[in-house]
């Protein structure tokens, strides 16, 4: 019965595993192939680099990449400042309204980032923000996410430590910097793969924000890219979307373990 | 009259309209050693976090050093301490944990190195400097404490029950240690406990609380041969005072409550004894022997005797004792003066 099970599970994790990854094995497949063998799945043809170099040379890919890596570093910069200074305040600091506060933000967890777009336009343009990399990242520095995930790690460190920093004549925010974030900084790890990961791929809001390739990031140029009216075949796309992901897998891949006890050791699984 | 080096003036802390601690009033003079005891919950951590500048009192005044310290900060009071679970920093090493104070107080790095040499040589943790505290054992992490405690240079350090984490053996090796250094430093230390052992062996000042209230402030040998309420008797000495109903006894009221110690006990032959009692146990302690006796109208009745004693247990034997090694405590628990004694202040 048990191992009947425990099959069960394995065959379910690796149906799962394949399902999951098919894409980007086929997303693989076909840029390194001309577009006939891909289509046509045949095993043994010869590989290619051709579908990369027409892709890099049909549009600003250099630039495109620099803009996306401008915009998760800002991004989350803002994120860590912002959740840092509202994590700390919703953990340690007494003020009136603060379940209240807390309430709303915990509320904002509950609303699809989508429904707010229409607002989110009005607001980075009437802020002069319209089509900056800035005007992209904006809207999501103060994440409720974020700002619950370090109220929950600073919440967990041991009040005397705390006391222990102020008897020593520590200032409130030299307590903040040297004691909490240093003790938070699995979470911080764990956060900064979600909210890299999460802008890095980010497509909806970019596409709307921005409206020319100094400020474009990858996943809009790429759908532009990709757009019918380019007439560029399916494995060209798949070379250009191939390029868009690697180094995301590569530091992923890189830093597997990193990551893993990280999410472990910040407690979110 | 000189003043005071630490003096705490009618202090009172409630939690939420809950009694923390009430009354307070203890003066502390430098150089001293000062032992808050009491059982659990009667309020020695809070007193000591008031001192510390971590909680403020509803009422009252702390004044350290000539200087009303009543709302200032923890840092701006010049003290040190010690916490019960050490409060170490898990991701310093252990010269960072212990020149963490001097790093924020921006002490030239010359002098925050030698600071940190002399004092690991102190504690004895030479050679663990770049070790993590979770690298480390609990009585090695006790000495790291102690160590941040000392660099810091304060006159005054509090140490709140910083030997509870640590086995039986190395308290009392650490005990000595402490005690050592507060001679050698001179500084003036405020230490909790619950361990009477500890009070009584370590301070030059034991305060006693009970439920937030200092029952009775004195040295040792005071509060040993003469507490000032019951609660006192049975708290302080091991084992601790027999208590015994005054109708028991001849001659007094009762209402009464009589005190002796073990070692003022004697066992007599049958018929010339003033209490006739049960033996309930037979402790053997080498130099020693506690038995324990058993008697309707008494509580916690032991008699001391040396050497190696063999007694039956269940057997029936009865004791003495002489009346000036008496103590008398009226109907509300408070000592009673015998008359022929001139009356001695609790406070010296
Ligand atoms: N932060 C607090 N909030 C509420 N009650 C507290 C707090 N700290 C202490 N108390 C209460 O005050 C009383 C004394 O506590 P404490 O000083 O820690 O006792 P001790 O150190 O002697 O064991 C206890 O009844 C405890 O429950
Ligand atoms: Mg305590």
């Amino acid at each position: 019965m048990s191992r009947f099970t425990k099959s069960f599970d394995t065959i379910g994790a690796v149906a799962l595993a394949i399902v999951w990854i098919a894409p980007l094995v086929f997303a693989v497949w076909a840029a390194v192939h001309t577009t006939s063998d891909a289509v046509n799945f045949r095993l043994t043809s010869p590989w290619t680099l051709d579908n990369f170099r027409t892709a890099w040379d049909g549009a600003p890919w250099g630039k495109y990449f620099l803009n996306t890596f401008i915009l998760v570093t800002i991004v989350l910069i803002g994120q860590f400042i912002v959740t840092t200074l509202a994590g700390y305040a919703f953990a340690q600091v007494q003020f009136p309204g603060k379940d209240f506060a807390f309430l709303l933000v915990l509320l904002q967890l509950f609303i699809l980032p989508e429904v707010l777009i229409v607002e989110n336009y009005a607001m980075v343009s009437r802020l002069g923000l319209f089509d900056s990399i800035l005007g992209v990242g904006m809207p999501y520095m103060a994440s409720a996410f974020g700002i619950f995930l370090m109220r929950q790690a600073f919440k967990s460190v041991p009040i005397e430590l705390d006391e222990a920093a102020r008897i020593e004549g520590c200032s409130r925010l030299g307590i903040l910097l040297k004691v909490y974030v240093p003790l938070a900084k699995p979470t911080y790890l764990a956060y900064a793969l979600v909210s890299v990961s999460t802008h890095w791929n980010n497509f909806l809001w970019p596409l709307i924000v921005t409206n020319s390739p100094d400020t474009r990031p990858l996943t809009v140029g790429l759908s532009i890219f990709g757009a019918p009216e380019n007439g560029v075949d399916i494995s060209i796309i798949s070379a250009a979307t191939v390029m868009s992901v690697a180094p995301l897998l590569i530091a992923f891949l890189i830093f597997q373990r990193q990551f893993v006890q990280a999410f472990l050791r910040a407690g979110i699984k | 009259m000189t003043r005071a080096f630490v003096t705490l003036d009618n202090i009172g802390k409630r939690w939420n309209g809950q009694l923390g601690v009430e009354g307070i009033t203890l003066d502390i003079e430098e150089g001293e050693f000062v032992a808050l005891l009491g059982p659990s919950g009667c309020g020695k951590s809070t007193t000591l976090r008031l001192l510390a500048g971590l909680e403020v009192p509803d009422e009252g005044q702390i004044i350290i050093d000539g200087t009303d310290v009543t709302g200032a900060s923890a840092a701006k009071r010049n003290l040190s301490m010690v916490f019960q679970s050490y409060a170490l920093f898990p991701h310093l090493s252990v010269a960072e944990n212990v020149m963490f104070g001097m790093k924020v107080r921006r002490v030239p790095k010359k002098e925050r190195l030698e600071k940190l040499h002399n004092a690991l040589d102190i504690t004895g943790l030479l050679g663990l400097e770049d070790r993590k505290p979770g690298e480390l054992s609990g009585g090695q992490r006790q000495r790291v404490a102690l160590a941040r405690a000392i660099v810091a240079g304060q006159k005054l350090c509090l140490m709140d029950e910083p030997l509870s984490n640590l086995d039986a053996k190395l308290r009392a090796a650490v005990r000595k240690d402490i005690k050592k250094l507060q001679n050698d430093l001179g500084i003036t230390i405020v230490y909790v406990t619950h361990d009477q052992t500890e009070a009584m062996s370590m301070a030059d000042k034991v305060v006693l609380m009970k439920d937030g209230v200092i029952q009775q402030t004195g040295t040792p040998e005071q509060l040993y041969s003469e507490p000032a309420t019951t609660f006192v008797a049975e708290f302080v000495g091991a084992p601790p005072m027999a208590l015994i109903e005054g109708r028991a006894l001849k001659g007094f009221k009762d209402d009464q409550t009589i005190g002796v110690r073990a070692e003022r006990m004697q066992l007599v032959q049958a018929g010339q004894g003033r209490l006739a009692c049960t033996v309930t146990d037979c402790e053997f302690l080498g130099a020693e022997t506690f038995i324990g006796l058993e008697h309707p109208s008494a509580n916690g009745l032991t008699v001391k005797l040396d050497g190696k004693a063999e007694m039956t247990i269940g057997s029936g034997v009865e004791i003495t004792f002489a009346d000036q090694d008496l103590h008398v405590f009226g109907p509300d628990g408070r000592r009673v003066q015998p008359e022929n004694i001139p009356t001695v202040l609790e406070e010296e």
